[in-house]
């Protein structure tokens, strides 16, 4: 399957929750794969905690790829060059994880037709090695997401295999408009992917909602906070609810709601088992809730034509 | 042109194989796996049916005017074709396969392409061939701007693959193999030999020396079944890896089925290898033990089913 992170703005925990959905998955033994298509701003390589492996990404990287300047995308095992501490000792049970970076310089560049090919020729020859791949697009109607949303149409090569898009957004009122607009919009994906041959209906079916960072008022610390301003909050939290409902984001179509975790806000990074249960510095919540959303990218009952 | 080290023959042949799962839930039958690699309307697909299931493509020529690759970046130039094939084993395996075989030197001056087109799969150098150089250069991969023979082989691969009666249902992961490989004639008097390696990333590299008068083309046949048998050992040693060690709980993992129902009858070394290369793969299964190992990893499968099939006759399951 592949699995499209998207979102409309920048900075709002795009790469850093789909790092960390790629990583639950291969630890539960799936074979997983992240492509770095976030040309403007690479940061797989930080979460993943690969400072020296992607210096060689210069010419071999995504980018080249694409552009036909390399027959060979640069591959990073994670398991293998990780210098995570948590990450050293491969569990158990788990399964590939391997990241393919874009070229440190490059930045966004549009598409041709040719490049096009490329792409749905890798994302073919990688169905046979990994069973989850998942693709981090730069923020916006990029370039990028241009070409996965022609690629995965009915005719562009892809538009068998099962493909699920999720749109991040902050949990604030610009960020619930601008992921409103980037899926449903008159220049949103919806509309051009329909545009491109896909069917509206099953585009819309296979694109989520993700909160990313989005406070949780039952817990602390919004739950400890005085009376008045708890009130407060939850009036916000009202208002943005029936603001998104009003866009198109109903319940329905937001798969999770990342909480607010202090250790992301200081460091982009994985969220490990030690990280919550022997240092204590992650919260329990926040691994649940990428561990339940790691579930739910291939759990049927969550993705449908509504 | 004649066998490696013949007088007009060619004094290095080097090619390179990419072995996949043919993308499908299910082996093709024989009139599918000919739609699949009839990839010219000139020529037929090759089929056979002894001693497994076996289909050929015609030959596809890609024309190339470059540098060959190179260790010590000696400036050489090659021209001619590249000839490629795909091949699909008992309607399951995909493999492709790209090679060229080259003589010891050539005009000092480029010709017109006729004077190239004639000889299908060969290069000649404009000059003298550094053919030693190249041979290392070429296990080790291409530079920049360097002949790249596996990207012609992935092209291939990547063509066939994009055929719409591909349903992409893959009952299993695998892993993706290259074999690279390089053949140059044995010095006179001397024993041929075989040097195996294995690095990350599936890619795999072979060094030949072989009898004078060995065509590159058998070459490539033997080679298409060393990576055919590598890749079957890797696929079902990644497969076992990943397994539990027999849990009590848990029912026939899907992997396990997979195995039997896709891989398991596929080992068959030499089935298409011409008759003078044989002594070639018994070498190399002795130093390498690959088909001791083949046997175990079966065996370990076949006990891992009956082990499995016993508890669950003597255990009541959780549902009753
Ligand atoms: N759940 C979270 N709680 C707190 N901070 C978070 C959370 N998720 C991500 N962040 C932080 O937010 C910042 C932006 O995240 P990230 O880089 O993943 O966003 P992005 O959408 O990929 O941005 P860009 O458009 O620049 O690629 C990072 O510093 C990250 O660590
Ligand atoms: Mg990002």
């Amino acid at each position: 399957m592949l699995v499209l992170a998207a979102s409309d703005k920048g900075g709002t925990g795009r790469s850093v929750t789909a790092a960390n959905l790629a990583y639950q998955r291969s630890l539960d033994g799936d074979d997983v794969c992240f492509l770095d298509f976030d040309f403007g701003s690479p940061t797989a390589s930080a979460v993943f905690d690969l400072p020296d492996a992607v210096v060689g990404a210069d010419g071999r990287g995504l980018h080249s790829y694409l552009q036909g300047r390399t027959s060979e995308p640069l591959r990073i095992d994670v398991w293998a060059r990780t210098e995570h501490p948590a990450l050293r000792d491969r569990p158990s049970g788990s399964g590939r994880l391997v990241l393919l970076p874009g070229d440190r310089t490059g930045g966004e560049f549009p598409f041709a037709e040719a490049d096009r090919h490329r792409f749905v020729d890798l994302v073919l020859r990688l169905r046979h090695e990994f069973d989850l791949l998942f693709v981090d697009l730069s923020a916006g109607r990029s370039y990028a997401a241009d070409l996965v949303l022609a690629a995965t149409s009915p005719h562009g090569g892809l538009g068998r295999q099962g493909n699920r898009w999720l749109v991040f957004h902050r949990w604030t009122r610009q960020h619930v408009m601008a992921a409103a607009e980037l899926a449903y919009g008159n220049a949103g994906l919806v509309r051009a992917g329909a545009a491109m041959g896909h069917r509206p209906e099953v585009l819309s079916g296979s694109i989520r909602f993700v909160r990313a960072a989005a406070p949780d008022l039952e817990s602390p610390p919004w739950s400890q906070v005085s009376p008045a301003q708890y009130v407060w909050l939850r009036q916000c939290e009202q208002v943005l609810e029936e603001l998104a409902a009003a866009r198109g984001i109903c319940k329905a179509r937001v798969l999770a709601s990342i909480p607010l975790e202090p250790v992301l806000q200081w460091q982009e990074r994985l969220i490990t088992d030690e990280d919550v249960h022997d240092h204590g510095i992650a919260h329990h919540e926040t691994l649940r809730a990428m561990r339940d959303l790691a579930q739910r990218l291939t759990d049927d009952e969550f993705w449908g034509p509504w | 042109m004649g066998g490696l080290g013949t007088p007009s023959g060619p004094v290095l042949a080097c090619g390179e194989v990419r072995t996949r799962l043919l993308p499908t839930s299910d082996a093709v039958d024989e009139r599918t796996a000919e739609r699949l690699l009839r990839l010219r309307t000139d020529e037929r697909v090759r089929l056979s049916r002894h001693p497994n299931r076996y289909a050929v493509s015609p030959g596809l020529l890609t024309g190339v005017d470059c540098r060959p690759p190179s260790v010590n970046g000696a400036s050489s130039r090659v021209v001619g074709t590249v000839t490629a094939r795909a091949v699909l084993v008992e309607g399951r395996v995909l493999q492709s396969s790209a090679h060229f075989s080259a003589p010891a030197s050539g005009p000092d001056r480029r010709r017109p392409w006729g004077h190239y087109l004639g000889r299908p799969g060969c290069l000649i150098p404009v000059g003298r061939l550094p053919a030693r150089s190249v041979a290392e250069g070429f296990l080790a991969g291409p530079g920049p701007h360097e002949l790249d023979v596996g990207s012609i082989a992935e092209s291939l691969m990547a063509r066939v693959c994009r055929h719409r009666i591909l349903d992409f249902d893959l009952p299993l992961t695998t892993v993706n193999t290259s074999l690279r490989w390089t053949a140059v004639p044995a010095v006179e008097g001397e024993a041929t030999s075989v040097l195996f390696t294995k690095a990350d990333d599936g890619l795999r590299t072979v060094a030949l020396r072989l009898p004078h008068g060995t065509a590159p083309a058998a070459v490539a046949g033997l080679c298409e079944d060393l990576a055919l048998h590598d890749w079957l050992l890797t696929t079902v040693a990644y497969a076992l890896d990943g397994l539990p060690a027999g849990h009590e709980d848990s029912g026939l993992p899907k992997v396990l089925r997979s195995l039997v129902d896709h891989l398991l009858h596929l080992w068959m070394p030499r089935g298409h290898v011409d008759r003078t290369l044989h002594a070639v793969w018994e070498e190399l299964d002795e130093h390498t033990g690959y088909s001791r190992q083949w046997n175990v990893m079966g065996q370990r499968i076949r006990d891992q089913l009956v082990l499995r099939a016993v508890r669950s006759r003597h255990q009541p399951s959780a549902w009753d």
